[in-house]
């Protein structure tokens, strides 16, 4: 385990281990559990999920003339392909947080109020919890989790987000940013008023929209750069 | 330990938080999870005859289906305001009675999200139906004195001197009244619960301020033990007062996880939420200010009615600080129930200060204007060192230099006072209000574990809950500075009860509670660290100290409390018992202070207020992380401007409830609502008040906002506006 | 959510064919917006979907020409309003645009879709318990009696008072806008403002869309009314809102007189609401701010208030005198 930017601050790990439990040394429970967590960091990184993934990618992708239980799709989702058995019901944000795994994405409100879920779809911003999964069938998604490499150089936003502290608990970032770059690739950073007009469809109750206004008047030029 | 202010460091959490990396309660995406959802009460008050969960239990996937009827033996946790752990004493689904409108009357648990939402849609009920009575003036509301009520112990009523003579008496007398709607927090993160057992033990991932009362909740309601639970919530997306007690949806989940053998996760709708959480209750005052022809404030009486559920009394705080704001020696609060057919409401941010001070300080810039005297200097010549209701002195007040260090940065002396007089370039109408706030400082038990190891790491376990507030990135600064290790070095166990009992987190207490403990800790490893090598040079790190001492750790506990607490309120911290003290403490009393100057420009014609500039500077003693402390400020007045001009719950008399449950229509400000906000700290520690020299700040950071938005429209406009939240129907 | 079958076809002709074939349960999909949203407050309970999302040639749009400005219903609302010579001839209707929901709604939604949009009102979102004979003809109107802030002035009747909440088809009725619609016999082509219906009777018709009609395009006269317009919306808050009232407003002037106006008012109507007793109060006159008020009570003229909603009817004259006067500035200007 390493320290510094590298470590990964004390989360929730989902499996609880009874070893954790029994240990009498509370801050060896503290350390066990900064391991476990890295782990499942790292493991979410890394891996495809396999949950959900049926063989056959010529498999129907329409409900024929029934209610299906399950529809078939193809997407991609941070450079990765995936073919997907979905409940046809369901939005591209429960899709990506309870089938694939990739969390970052949140559900402020699921029904596009909020901004939470944003996440580019063919490059564009969208709200992922008003979009059915359905409709991203064929196309590219990029969540949070992509926007830069696991153990690589953040992306200048996300870097600006820290040095302007645009962010306090930290549940609306994903979404913020998200749209905070697709402002500025989008065309729509140029000056203060029209960063805050665009970025007004991202809530934040926690109310760093200050921090966020900076944050993005210092990654666009760093952006258009790169 | 350097009596310097700390620099500007980053959030500690920032990088994990930018990456989406930090993992809240609802981030468990195991693929043998099951999905739960709730149907809920569409009446406002009856009484369920019968549930037919045939369509329900017939739709494809469905596990268990909850309701009254099965289950099983389960208590109320009791309201945690009255000794017990939940946000109200009614667990919803013991018993067929309904209490207000969207009260939940079924779980239903599925194989997937989907179909525990589709089969959760397809409960039906039938109630028989009672009167309800759901707002302030409603006929069948209950009206009730609090000094008349068991809470008067707790809470007994503020009175000094005799204000209703001196009143009468006073040359210039203001009387005014005001209401407040009823407003939710709206977090962002849903309120949601993850529940398993394993081995005979629940473990429960949920965002909560108050671990341990979460804890003990459960175990009050199951008839467990509080080894059998353990609540994990790392990190809360956003609280603000809504997550400080046990909520009522996890006694429901805990039970389909045991019923079930499986792990269990229910997000409960944001819709849902504005009827099963606490929110902050619709207020009516009456303030009445006397003063001489010179300003000296003579007198104040100050009375309250505050909504409160049938089956609880949500205590009401409003008189402890409007009768302290100022040095009024006379002053006189009465605060009554009133008791209407709605869940039960809560703290929510700033929960009596922010309405209190509103109140309050309108009547003071009436004042100021009754007499022709700056509202800025009206309020410096009312200040005082001295708590008028305690008598005794207060540890630190630095509010004078709050407002002279705001009025000079806002530029108030280019005021003309004079209502209307100031125009914009566009034509709109500027407005320049003023208003200041105080807010109590608490301080609760905390026990600080402290491990420094010869890799370099730092490990702190203590009770404290990060919301956003940056407690994690305090405690890092803290500790790094007094270790002269990196912060990023600094890793804190915090949310967790199976780390260290884990008192609540509110009431601005958090940093006071916790950041002393921390210090104190780390002045602990310190002193180990010299007896253990006392000779080696003065400047080494604990790593280097233990390795050169061949040890590859070292560990130490710290307990801290409030001034005049006895040592028993270490037991009470775990068993989840509420165990802050404050703001009077035998020797001194202790507030945070803010002054607020805000400018608005109101459209000539269509009468939109817009709000350019906010200058608000802070006396909350020594700043401990200057970066987030700005950013939890630039908070404060967001919700400051969003309380004043934007947040209200509709309530529909006929249906109960709050009709406008969502995000769209419960109005919270948007980033283009939001010009600029300029912060500025007196950082003067007050050592009084605990070894860090720390005060509250969370929600001074919001009191006095709204009132100096109010004051500020009336000055662009004209219009004493008296109700929150003012909007353009007032000022057309 | 109830579940639906659902297909995806290619052409408009096939989409028509497969609604018709799959009864009046069926719903098409566009950018969800609308639909998805109320499906998950099971306020639309479609048995079928039928995506339009890979129809050809619906998705373009061609502001070049000069007799007509064409818009694909599929074209994406922020697309559009990014279109250079829209922004710069035809203010009123960009700005309708990119004034209405947000950066990431405007990238989903359709401008077909977006015509078609329902009102916000809390009872007709709200489901069960809420009385509401647009969700549930003959139910009653939880509205008229109830918290109706921001609801209809204008158009409603004793059994709905629902607000149209759309901003784009204002604008278009100010621009005389045309519809073209594909149905089972073919395509017809109908004015915007014959689109809708009041509700009347029958508030859960808000079209004179069968259910097996599509929305193929939409046309607007080229017009040199266009560059001197605006759309102005007045909210609750600053952006991400709808319209407490807003007016989209055109101007042709011959020095200080107007030769031409347009006015529609959106926002305190239960359709989008063109203001012709407005506009006659201006043509041929000075535009002084005292004309323009005059305008705006006009606009507003037959307001039926209620208990919350009373102030509308002046924000809303007010609305169209400020957007007049900005209309008139735009005009100077050029």
């Amino acid at each position: 385990m390493s320290y510094g930017r590298q470590s990964v601050q004390q989360t929730a790990p989902f499996l609880s281990s009874p070893a954790i439990a029994d240990s009498g040394d509370l801050v060896a429970r503290a350390v066990a559990i900064l391991a476990e967590e890295a782990d499942t960091w790292r493991a979410r990184q890394a891996t495809t999920r396999t949950f959900g993934v049926t063989g056959d990618p010529k498999a129907q992708s329409t409900t024929g003339g029934h209610p299906a239980h399950t529809i078939s799709i193809r997407l991609t989702v941070n450079g990765t392909s995936h073919v997907l058995s979905l409940d046809p019901r369901s939005s591209l944000l429960d899709a990506l947080r309870e089938v694939l795994g990739l969390t970052g994405a949140k559900k402020g409100c699921d029904h596009g109020q909020c901004g939470a879920c944003t996440v580019h779809l063919d490059g564009r911003g969208v709200l992922s919890c008003l979009t059915p999964a359905v409709q991203a069938d064929g196309r590219h998604v990029t969540t949070i989790e992509g926007l830069s490499p696991p153990a690589g150089d953040l992306h200048p936003m996300q870097q600006a987000f820290i040095d302007h502290d645009a962010l306090q608990c930290g549940y609306c970032t994903p979404g913020q940013i998200m749209a905070a770059v697709a402002c500025v690739s989008e065309g729509h950073a140029t000056s203060p008023d029209q960063i805050r007009e665009y970025m007004s469809g991202n809530i934040c109750r926690c109310g760093a929209y200050v921090g966020i206004v900076a944050a993005i008047q210092d990654a666009a030029p760093k952006m258009r750069r790169s | 330990m350097s009596d310097a202010p700390f620099p500007d460091a980053p959030r500690i959490d920032a990088y994990d938080k930018v990456r989406g990396a930090v993992l809240f309660g609802a981030d468990d995406a195991r693929p043998d999870i099951l999905h739960a959802a709730l149907a809920i009460a569409t009446i406002p008050k009856g009484r369920v005859i019968s549930i037919d969960a045939r369509a329900a239990s017939a739709a494809p996937g469905i596990r268990l289906i909850l309701t009254h009827e099965n289950l099983g033996h389960v208590k109320s946790a009791g309201f945690l305001m009255a000794g017990g752990h939940g946000f109200q004493s009614l667990q919803p689904m013991i018993s067929p009675a309904i209490a207000y409108r969207g009260q939940p009357i079924a779980l239903v648990v599925a194989d997937t999200l989907e179909k525990a939402i589709e089969a959760a849609a397809l409960i039906q009920a039938t109630y028989s139906t009672e009167p309800a009575s759901v707002t302030l003036d409603a006929p069948g509301a209950e009206t009730i004195n609090q000094a008349d009520t068991p809470l008067e112990k707790r809470f007994p009523e503020i009175i000094a001197g005799d204000a209703d003579r001196a009143f009468a008496a006073a040359p210039v007398r203001i009387d005014a009244c005001f209401t407040t709607a009823p407003q939710h927090h709206n977090p962002m993160e849903l309120i949601a619960t993850v529940a398993e057992w394993k081995d005979g033990k629940l473990i429960v991932h949920e965002s909560t301020q108050n671990a341990e009362g979460l804890r003990h909740g459960l175990v009050a309601a199951l008839g467990l033990t509080p080894d059998r639970v353990e609540i994990i919530s790392p990190y809360v997306g956003g609280g603000f007062g809504q997550k400080y007690a046990m909520q009522m949806q996890t006694v429901l989940v805990a039970v389909a996880a045991q019923r079930l053998g499986r792990a269990i996760k229910l997000v409960v709708p944001r819709t849902q939420i504005f009827h099963d959480s606490s929110f902050r209750p619709a207020i009516r005052h009456r303030v009445r200010l006397g003063a001489d022809r010179s300003g000296n404030m003579l007198a104040a009486i100050h009375e309250v009615d505050a909504q409160t559920s049938r089956h609880d009394l949500f205590p009401a705080q409003y008189a402890a600080v409007s009768s302290r704001l100022y040095g009024i020696k006379n002053f006189r609060g009465r605060e009554r129930f009133v008791r209407t057919d709605v869940q039960t409401p809560g703290y929510m941010r700033a929960p009596f200060e922010h309405a209190a001070c509103f109140a309050l300080e309108c009547c003071v810039d009436e004042l100021a204007y009754g007499l022709g005297r700056d509202p800025v200097a009206l309020r410096l010549a009312n200040d005082t060192t001295t708590d008028a209701i305690s008598k005794l002195p207060l540890s630190s007040r630095h509010l004078a230099e709050c407002l002279r260090r705001g009025a000079e940065r806002f530029g108030w002396s280019k005021r003309i006072m004079t209502p209307q007089s100031m125009r914009a370039d566009d034509g709109s109408f500027i407005g320049w209000g003023v208003a200041i706030g105080a807010y109590p400082c608490f301080i609760a038990p905390a026990m600080a574990r402290l491990r420094v190891t010869v890799e370099g790491g730092v490990f702190i376990s203590i009770g404290t809950h990060e919301m956003g507030q940056g407690i994690r990135t305090a405690l890092a600064g803290a500790v790094s500075r007094k270790l002269g290790v990196p912060a990023a070095n600094v890793v804190a166990v915090i949310g967790d009860t199976r780390a260290s009992p884990q008192h609540m987190t509110a009431g601005s207490w958090g940093t006071a509670s916790a950041i002393p403990a921390a210090i104190e800790a780390a002045d602990a490893i310190l002193e180990t660290l010299t007896k253990l090598s006392p000779s080696g040079p003065a400047d080494r790190t604990p790593a280097e100290i233990l390795k050169a001492e061949g040890r590859a750790s070292l560990e130490v506990e710290v307990r801290t409390k409030a001034p005049g607490q006895p040592d028993e309120v270490y037991g009470r911290i775990a068993a989840g018992q509420l165990s802050f003290a404050g703001p009077v403490y035998p020797e001194f009393v202790t507030f945070s202070y803010s002054a607020h100057l805000v400018e608005v420009r109101v459209e000539p014609t269509t009468r939109r207020v817009r709000i350019p500039r906010v200058v608000s500077v802070i006396d909350c003693g020594r700043v401990i992380s200057p970066r987030t402390a700005a950013s939890q400020v630039r908070g404060g007045v967001v919700w400051g401007i969003g309380a004043a001009l934007r947040e209200a719950s509709d309530v529909d008399p006929r249906y109960g409830g709050f009709l406008n449950s969502d995000l769209a229509e419960y109005v919270v400000p948007v980033n283009a609502d939001i010009g600029c906000i300029e912060v500025e700290f007196i950082d003067k520690p007050d050592f009084k008040f605990n070894s860090a020299g720390v005060k509250g700040l969370g929600e001074i950071s919001m009191v006095g906002v709204a009132p100096a938005i109010a004051n500020a429209v009336y000055h662009a406009t004209g219009r004493r506006v008296r109700n929150l939240p003012i909007r353009i129907e007032h000022l057309l | 959510m109830r579940p639906f079958t659902y297909t995806k076809p290619k052409s408009a002709a096939d989409a028509v064919r497969a609604i018709a074939a799959a009864g009046p349960g069926a719903r098409f999909l566009a950018g969800g917006t609308t639909l998805y949203d109320l499906m998950k407050l099971n306020v639309e309970t479609p048995s079928s979907i039928i995506d339009i999302n890979s129809l050809e040639g619906l998705s373009g749009f061609d502001t070049s020409s000069s007799s007509e400005l064409v818009f694909g219903a599929m074209a994406r609302m922020s697309d559009v309003a990014d279109d250079g010579r829209l922004v710069r001839d035809y203010p009123a209707l960009a700005e309708s645009l990119w004034l209405a929901a947000s950066p990431q709604l405007r990238n989903m939604a359709s401008l077909g879709g977006n015509l078609l949009q329902r009102t916000r009102c809390a009872y007709f979102r709200g489901g069960e318990p809420f009385a509401c004979n647009k969700r549930r003809p003959g139910s009653g109107c939880s509205a008229r009696e109830g918290i109706n802030r921001g609801h209809a002035l204008l158009g409603g009747s004793n059994s709905c008072i629902a607000a149209y909440p759309g901003d784009w088809a204002v604008a278009l009725s100010a621009f005389d806008a045309k519809v073209d619609i594909l149905g089972p016999k073919g395509e017809r082509t109908i004015a915007l403002e014959d689109l809708y219906r009041e509700p009347g009777a029958t508030p859960h018709v808000e079209t004179v869309l069968e259910f097996n009609e599509l929305i193929l395009r939409i046309r607007v006269p080229v017009t040199p009314l266009g560059r001197a317009s605006t759309y102005h919306k007045i909210r609750d808050r600053e952006s991400f809102a709808f319209a407490l009232a807003s007016a989209a407003v055109a101007l042709q002037m011959d020095e200080d007189t107007v030769r031409d106006v347009r006015i529609a008012v959106g926002g305190v109507a239960t359709r989008p609401w063109r203001a012709r007793a407005a506009e006659q109060m201006v043509v041929g006159r000075a535009l002084t701010a005292q004309a323009a008020r005059a305008a705006g009570e006009a606009a507003l003229q037959g307001a039926i208030v209620t208990r919350d909603n009373l102030f509308r009817k002046e924000l809303g004259a007010r609305t169209v005198a400020d957007a007049l006067m900005i209309a008139k500035q735009r005009a100077i200007r050029r």
